[in-house]
């Protein structure tokens, strides 16, 4: 865990949970500026100095971006949050940058949540490859359903997780959700951007939720209102960090 | 003027008889007319025309920029020559910052830098010249603007040692690839023949600072050329690596592998094909068995209709009859045919 040293967009000290290796970084972090001020609207790109990395220079890595929109009618409230995905890289050791999109602007104050992983190039050794586990979800009378490509590859420091969502009972639509992943270790807590669903309002970006994932337990109460529109399909992408030293269970692949 | 009594008098100058003696910061210097030895290349025309350009444009400058020029000249230093350091005038500077700038593929910069700027010397751990291969490794990276700048010979007797006038240059000006700079294809274009095992080849390297033209110091080095070498290439796929007899569905692509992490770097435009939710790329060559399965990467839409929300692709690697197929299917998000993939992806 580090905290930033500064940044030149306007956005409070960023607390960085990661793992860093010789070659490769980790990082998880979530925060909120308001994209009226000065100091972000003179900058080109996001620039995040922090201390110290393991690492020089990385190459493409990516960050979410995401804005809240609540719209109210005589029925009740409508969520229509949206945003996408940005290309960041770690610049120089002290150095993370995330691009610059206009798209956003005016729809502030927006969220960045670092759930990725920054890699170099010609090391020497090829990829390694790790080991998929299907994750299997456990929720109450099974009302919550993910498609076969929700999955994590789990390592000593930190887990790669894709969600893909499927289906909900329709009686829990409305519903705060819970559900057990059986195969995320307990050791990794982390808010993770959930691209995709509807978004009548911003039909460029969609929609995109929070989830969020403590002691193997999946949370999400907020979702945009076209959630399960056709081929909208949420999803999550998203490299997190493992706290403390609980050991990887024995990978069971599918 | 017929004879020149001797250098160390000084004080001469003019031509005769193919010698040339002047006075350069104080010093004499005498010189043979120089003759070229072969016609002229494509590229010696060009660049001749282009200094010409840049000599008639310093008239184009307004008094006080020629000022700033003589004023940054009187503080930076031409060629040494005979143990004497050599002045330099602001034209020569003029024309030396700008005609490396032209060579980088820059504009002509008619202000002069606000002062010399120290440019790193190369460092690197290998160069590897076989027939097939010309590649400089584990180069110490420097970041724009600075290029790195190659001369290479055309391979010559092992017993040559000094072969430096053959030096042409092989890239202008090129951003090391991650510690590796692999000039195969220009070194063939430039030369024009492979080198040959057994003979030497003379190089010369230097970082050239873009922005102002200055450069580092030229870093000589010389190499026998092996009939094979160790040296393996990163295992990576871009579109120099497209099957020709098939039709992949990107326009661009970068694929790599040379992470040594549980990563790769996945980067394509893709582009969709057959109202199925895929872009196919077929490669000439086989992938490395290690590297064969399956990666999951982020993308964006970038389509004509402004779309720009975020995807998941399941990318499916295999090798089949001696050639790769690597599949960008598309799983999260709402899928356009044009999207861009890109960043660190997962392999298992």
């Amino acid at each position: 865990m580090f905290n930033s040293i500064s940044n030149n967009f306007g956005a409070p000290q960023i607390q960085f949970k990661d793992y860093q290796a010789p070659n490769y970084v980790v990082l998880n972090a979530k925060v909120t500026f308001d994209p009226t001020n000065a100091a972000y609207q003179a900058c080109d790109q996001l620039v995040i100095t922090v201390p110290d990395l393991t690492i020089d220079r990385s190459t493409i890595g990516g960050v979410f971006v995401r804005f809240i929109e609540t719209q109210s009618y005589s029925w009740g409230d409508a969520i229509y949050d949206g945003g996408t995905v940005l290309k960041s890289w770690i610049k120089d050791k002290n150095t993370i940058v995330v691009e610059k999109q206009p798209w956003f602007d005016q729809n502030g104050p927006l969220t960045l949540y670092f759930v990725t992983m920054y890699a170099q190039l010609n090391q020497g050794a090829n990829a390694i490859k790790g080991t998929k586990q299907r994750l299997t979800v456990t929720t109450e009378g099974n009302y919550l359903r993910f498609s076969s490509d929700t999955f994590v590859v789990v390592f000593d420091h930190w887990v790669f997780m894709h969600l893909q969502f499927s289906s909900c009972s329709y009686a829990q639509r409305d519903l705060p959700w819970e559900a057990t992943f059986e195969q995320m270790p307990a050791n990794v807590t982390a808010d993770v951007p959930v691209p995709g669903g509807g978004n009548q309002f911003h039909q460029n970006c969609f929609g995109m939720g929070e989830c969020h994932i403590e002691n193997k337990i999946f949370t999400m109460d907020r979702r945009v209102m076209g959630f399960w529109d056709t081929g909208r399909e949420p999803f999550a992408f998203a490299f997190l960090v493992r706290e403390g030293e609980e050991p990887s269970p024995e990978p069971v692949e599918e | 003027m017929i004879a020149l009594p001797s250098i160390a008098f000084g004080g001469f100058s003019g031509s005769a008889k193919g010698v040339t003696a002047r006075q350069v910061g104080g010093r004499s210097v005498l010189s043979l007319k120089c003759f070229p030895t072969g016609a002229a290349t494509g590229a010696q025309l060009a660049r001749r025309a282009s200094l010409k350009k840049i000599s008639k444009s310093w008239k184009a400058l307004s008094s006080e920029q020629m000022r700033e020029w003589d004023r940054l000249a009187e503080h930076a230093s031409g060629a040494s020559s005979l143990g004497q350091k050599a002045e330099i005038s602001g034209l020569n500077l003029f024309i030396r910052l700008n005609s490396y700038r032209v060579m980088a593929g820059e504009s002509m910069m008619a202000d002069a830098p606000a002062a010399e700027v120290a440019v790193p010397n190369v460092s690197y751990s290998q160069v590897v010249v076989t027939p097939e291969l010309v590649v400089f490794g584990g180069i110490k990276h420097e970041s724009a603007p600075l290029k790195f700048v190659v001369k290479m010979s055309v391979s010559q007797s092992a017993g040559v040692s000094n072969g430096w006038s053959k030096t042409v240059i092989i890239t202008p000006g090129m951003e090391d690839d991650w510690g590796e700079a692999d000039v195969t294809r220009l070194y063939l274009k430039t030369i024009g023949v492979e080198p040959v095992p057994g003979e030497k080849v003379f190089i010369e390297t230097y970082w050239l600072d873009t922005a102002t033209g200055f450069t580092g110091l030229e870093c000589r080095d010389t190499v026998v050329v092996t009939g094979e070498s160790p040296y393996q290439r990163r295992v990576k796929a871009t579109m120099d690596n497209l099957d020709p007899t098939e039709e992949s569905h990107v326009s661009s692509l970068d694929v790599d592998f040379s992470t040594g992490s549980p990563v790769a770097l996945f980067s394509a435009q893709c582009l969709g094909h057959s109202n199925v939710a895929s872009s196919e790329v077929y490669l000439d060559q086989q992938l490395p068995a290690e590297v064969v399965g399956t990666g999951m990467a982020i993308g964006r839409s970038n389509d004509d209709d402004g779309h720009i929300n975020a995807q998941s692709y399941l990318v499916y690697m295999y090798n089949r009859n001696g050639k790769s197929q690597l599949t960008f299917a598309h799983r999260g998000g709402p899928y356009y045919t044009k999207t861009e993939v890109f960043g660190t992806g997962i392999i298992y």
